[in-house]
């Protein structure tokens, strides 16, 4: 049974096929946990069948618009639970 | 009288017929603020959900508490048919009386303890509201807690987060929030941790006035406690000094961590749109999660007006942009957001107008932070609180050419408003349109249009005539 996971694109050039890249997916299993987070290397493919040991990935565009197919991902490596950079550009904010 | 809590608030809406008890299985993803939503535009009640789907009974949501001005004049104690206007002017006598919180030792909000391995977010309902949104919310109509540690400052603020992982939330509180500001300011020099609670389901009073607009070094508490007429009840966290409301339902307490990130959003805001793509959140590492017995959510199912976010924010913002006109002598008569313009649009009446004076009201309310878009000025005779008057207004006395003011707010505009491009919303670029709608002061007086209402064209002997004559006419 394959997993299903979302991610929610900033910009469309994240979109890159057969190269591994890194992301933000959440987990789409039923249940209580559904839509944990996780931070992955990954490798993504627009067809199911270059990937066939792969999992289901939904795609939404930034503000959350579906892509009617999903792609394939095959996660390669854990990220980790959080991204190692300032939420704030802290110093420009100091400046202000 | 003041509620403690939502649950003493529920039977009172109970008793006006103004709440829904849904005790039908409803879906946390998506299911559940649907309803609440299409009540929202409906201007229905509140809805309490008392079973979740994958969740224990007990565990509920509670939804549209304050959506209405009725419900909220419910939640200060009034009578719900108070006319808006009334409700105005007790909100603003009663937030001139701060009362400070008293801390207690013992509280509802301690009945269950989640410490250590055992914390995990994902054993409380947290809806996903809108389809789309980045993740399921545990904090909307929620207050989110921190303290300035070089005084006694605590600054409550209501920002959105939502579940990441058992142990993480992620926010977007925004980078000149009072949040951010103690975070950058405070925390980041000293490389330390912030500690922080998200409380969801305190009273409707406290989370009101979580989001409203305060000074910096104001504490939202004391304004709780004038709202409230009494002083709200605090109690210390497990984990940190911050103090919390104790009747509230859930509380997470955990440390925001200055270094790191997490995706967070998109989410669909206040403005009734999803405008703006997800980004880098602010952590929130949870340390501790207390609860009560059946704790219930509270969740804004934010969207197209009207809303909780609407009403709170209508009334807020209407009342720190009085005191802000005031402070500077303006000759102002009142204030109101209609709430149909999603915090955009604000109207002031004043008993002197001109270009002058409005151009003054639109520098005095884009001083700071510029969250509008649309600030109307009318003359005295016009009620601010009659969108139908406002909008008569707007169509007869604003001079398209020079009662039109276009002024942009480099760096203060809001990102969240969907007319700005992306590349407007990244550089905080805004600007708002000044409709002045009142006669100039140059006009002389025999010159000036004759307003042709019953209460304006007509003397008052006829006006007393026909209002006792009415019934006798045939109308009812």
């Amino acid at each position: 049974m394959k997993k299903e996971y979302v991610t929610w694109l900033v910009r469309d050039e994240q979109l890159m096929e057969e190269q591994e890249l890194e992301l933000t997916i959440r987990d789409l299993t039923p249940g209580r946990e559904k839509y944990t987070g996780l931070n992955v290397k990954a490798i993504l493919s627009s067809s199911p069948d270059k990937l066939p040991d792969g999992d289901i990935l939904w795609i939404r565009s930034g503000t959350g618009v579906l892509h009617p197919q999903p792609w394939a991902i095959k996660i390669t490596g854990d990220l980790g639970e959080f991204l190692s950079r300032s939420p704030f550009n802290y110093a420009d904010l100091l400046a202000k | 009288m003041a509620f403690k809590d939502n649950r003493q608030f529920i039977e009172a809406l109970e008793r006006t017929g103004d709440i829904v008890r849904i005790k039908q299985e409803v879906d946390w993803e998506l299911e559940a603020a649907a309803i609440a939503r299409r009540s929202n535009e409906m201007q229905g009640p509140a809805c309490l959900f008392e079973k979740i789907k994958d969740y224990p009974e007990g565990f509920g949501i509670f939804s549209g508490g304050i959506a209405s001005y009725r419900r909220l004049a419910i939640a200060l104690g009034l009578s719900p048919d108070i006319p808006v206007r009334d409700m105005f002017a007790e909100y603003e006598r009663r937030e001139q009386h701060p009362i400070k919180p008293v801390v207690v030792k013992d509280g509802p909000c301690k009945e269950n303890v989640m410490l250590g391995d055992d914390v995990d977010v994902f054993q409380f309902p947290a809806p996903l509201i809108h389809d789309g949104d980045g993740g399921r919310y545990l904090g909307t109509w929620d207050i989110v807690i921190n303290q300035d540690p070089d005084s006694d400052w605590t600054n409550w603020g209501t920002y959105r987060f939502m579940l990441h992982t058992r142990r993480a939330l992620v926010g977007q509180p925004l980078p000149l929030s009072h949040l951010a500001m103690l975070l950058t300011e405070k925390y980041v020099p000293a490389n330390k941790p912030m500690p922080v609670a998200v409380v969801t389901g305190a009273d409707q009073l406290s989370t009101l006035v979580g989001g409203a607009g305060y000074r910096i070094g104001e504490s939202e508490a004391d304004f709780a406690g004038a709202l409230a007429q009494e002083p709200i009840e605090l109690i210390k966290c497990e984990t940190s000094d911050l103090l919390v409301p104790a009747h509230a339902e859930i509380v997470i307490e955990g440390e925001v961590i200055p270094r790191v990130t997490q995706m967070e959003g998109p989410f669909g805001e206040y403005t009734g749109y999803r405008s703006r793509p997800g980004g880098d959140g602010v952590i929130c590492q949870v340390k501790a999660i207390t609860y009560r017995n059946s704790p219930m959510i509270t969740m804004v199912s934010l969207g197209t007006p009207i809303d909780e976010a609407g009403v709170s924010g209508g009334i807020t913002m209407a009342m720190a942009y009085k005191r802000r006109l005031k402070k500077l002598g303006l000759p102002i008569t009142d204030v109101s957001l209609p709430l149909e313009g999603a915090c955009h649009v604000v109207v002031v009446g004043v008993t002197k107008g001109g270009n002058e004076i409005a151009q003054q009201v639109r520098d005095a309310l884009t001083s700071r932070r510029v969250p509008i878009t649309k600030i109307i000025v009318v003359d005295q005779d016009i009620d601010v609180f009659n969108f139908g008057e406002v909008l008569h207004a707007v169509g007869t006395r604003c001079h398209s050419v020079r009662g039109v003011m276009i002024k942009e707010h480099p760096g203060r505009g809001n990102p969240l408003t969907p007319c700005y491009s992306t590349e407007e919303r990244a550089h905080g670029l805004g600007a708002t349109a000044l409709l002045d709608c009142t006669y100039p002061l140059d006009w002389p007086e025999n010159d000036l249009p004759v307003k042709s209402s019953f209460n304006t064209i007509y003397p008052e002997s006829i006006r007393q005539k026909v209002t006792e004559n009415w019934q006798r006419y045939g109308f009812k």
